[in-house]
């Protein structure tokens, strides 16, 4: 049966698959269909941004005034933090003294490490109380210096390393690095995949620009994910509860790290 | 001024959130928290939770606002978005942590579809599109509603929803597929 010539029946899957019902060997059939054939492939697209608006629909519900105080709070911590990555990147403008300038090194550190490299330098600085201040912005640093329990090298047909991938549980945050010399077109939009053991690729987020992307994640999106991928898509990505669309253009595992 | 859109004014406040500025946040918070609560609670049903889905949601509009120019969704069905992906993450890590997760779902779910008081759809902040969806919507029978609504907020199979729901498999299927039906017939004359 030619489903491109039977609208109806594509309407019908679409709005099945747009509304999630359509599983398994079904919906991976549907997925290969919308991908060579635009007329099914704007129909899933259709469906989806009117089933979306169901969320609309539901009642509303004034939640506890905590609940925004801990946003505040969390905002807060995000802004320190990337206050002092940005002091972090340009550490000559943070103090003329040139011993500040090696604190440059500490990117890429391990928590651990960075901790130990505080404590020799308060120690010393602490004889000298006209140091107060740059002790404080050294604690501050501390408390943004990520952890980094898993890391990926993600390479692309030809094995050469294209993104480097960390994850800091602190901050609850995936780090990508551009290591190879891909730029996606104006119009297209890379997308970070978990590819976990069972089931399909879940998206992690769609990739700004700029050599190094920050993508908010939880533990639970990289625990027990063996590997991750970086598909092309349409500018924007793919929406919520679909499959790439298109090519995997880098890949590989995800390791935890020894720390 | 009552001259502007809502959605003229949310999208005006993620573009300022998109440059780091605080104050939109809030602003942005406060016109939307109840119904993105709303959808939080509907989708992992349970108060407490909704909450920290509603956290991480606005911490993940907070960093990623600079995406939604990229986004031909209308302001608010992109923040519902948001909410359900992370109140269906939330489940998720959830159903690995404890197994009696599900239990849970299954007392609030059968409260919701006993007798036939449907949850009131609400149209405060909803964009053209979800005005349409709230007009064929209403012409659904309440418990059909009911199922086509919570396999979408939930992400839910006919499998599950009918385990969820303590209705047979053949039920929920038929409700789902006339629910479809109805709804593609009434939403074509929107297109």
């Amino acid at each position: 049966m030619n489903l491109t010539r039977n609208p109806s029946l594509t309407e019908q899957l679409a709005a099945s698959y747009a509304l999630g019902t359509l599983r398994g060997g079904a919906r991976r059939r549907f997925e290969a269909l919308a991908r060579t054939h635009a007329s099914v492939r704007a129909a899933a697209l259709i469906w989806q941004g009117r089933l979306a608006s169901v969320s609309e629909l539901q009642s509303q519900e004034a939640p506890s005034p905590a609940v925004w105080k801990r946003i505040e709070n969390l905002v807060n911590a995000d802004r320190q933090a990337r206050a002092m990555q940005a002091a972090r990147q340009a550490p000559a403008a943070v103090s003329g003294a040139g011993w500040w300038a090696s604190l440059g090194l500490w990117r890429g550190v391990s928590a651990a490490g960075a901790m130990a490299a505080v404590v020799a330098v308060i120690t010393g600085l602490n004889l000298n109380t006209q140091l107060d201040g740059q002790v404080q912005a050294l604690s501050a640093k501390l408390a943004a210096t990520p952890e980094i329990r898993y890391v990926a090298v993600l390479a692309d047909d030809k094995s050469a390393p294209s993104v480097l991938v960390t994850y800091d549980p602190k901050h609850s945050q995936l780090q990508l690095k551009h290591v190879g010399e891909f730029h996606p077109a104006p119009d297209k939009s890379l997308q970070l995949w978990a590819l976990p053991q069972a089931g399909g690729p879940r998206s992690l987020g769609v990739l700004g620009e700029g050599m190094v992307v920050r993508l908010p994640a939880g533990t639970g999106d990289v625990n027990q994910v063996p590997a991750l991928a970086i598909s092309l898509e349409a500018k924007g990505g793919v929406p919520f509860g679909s499959g790439p669309n298109g090519p995997v253009l880098f890949k590989g595992a995800l390791l935890q790290t020894a720390l | 001024m009552n001259a502007e859109s809502p959605d003229t004014q949310l999208i005006a406040l993620i573009d300022r959130v998109a440059l780091a500025d605080e104050s939109a946040l809030k602003e942005l918070y406060e016109m939307t928290s109840s119904k993105l609560y709303g959808v939080a609670v509907r989708v992992v049903s349970n108060k407490g939770w909704a909450e920290d889905v509603l956290q991480e949601a606005f911490i993940n509009i907070w960093r990623i606002a600079g995406d939604y120019k990229a986004s031909l969704s209308p302001p608010m069905a992109w923040m519902c978005l948001i909410v359900r992906s992370r109140g269906l993450d939330f489940l998720r890590r959830r159903r690995s942590d404890r197994a009696d997760a599900v239990q849970e779902l299954d007392d609030v779910l059968s409260d919701t579809l006993e007798g036939d008081s449907a949850n009131p759809m609400d149209t405060a902040l909803a964009g053209e599109q979800a005005w349409a969806l709230h007009q064929c919507l209403s012409q659904l029978d309440n418990k059909q509603r009911e199922v086509v609504s919570l396999a979408y907020l939930r992400d839910l199979s006919h499998g599950e929803l009918a385990e969820q729901l303590k209705l047979p498999l053949g039920t929920v299927k038929t409700w789902i597929r006339r629910g479809l039906e109805q709804l593609r017939g009434c939403m074509s004359r929107f297109a």
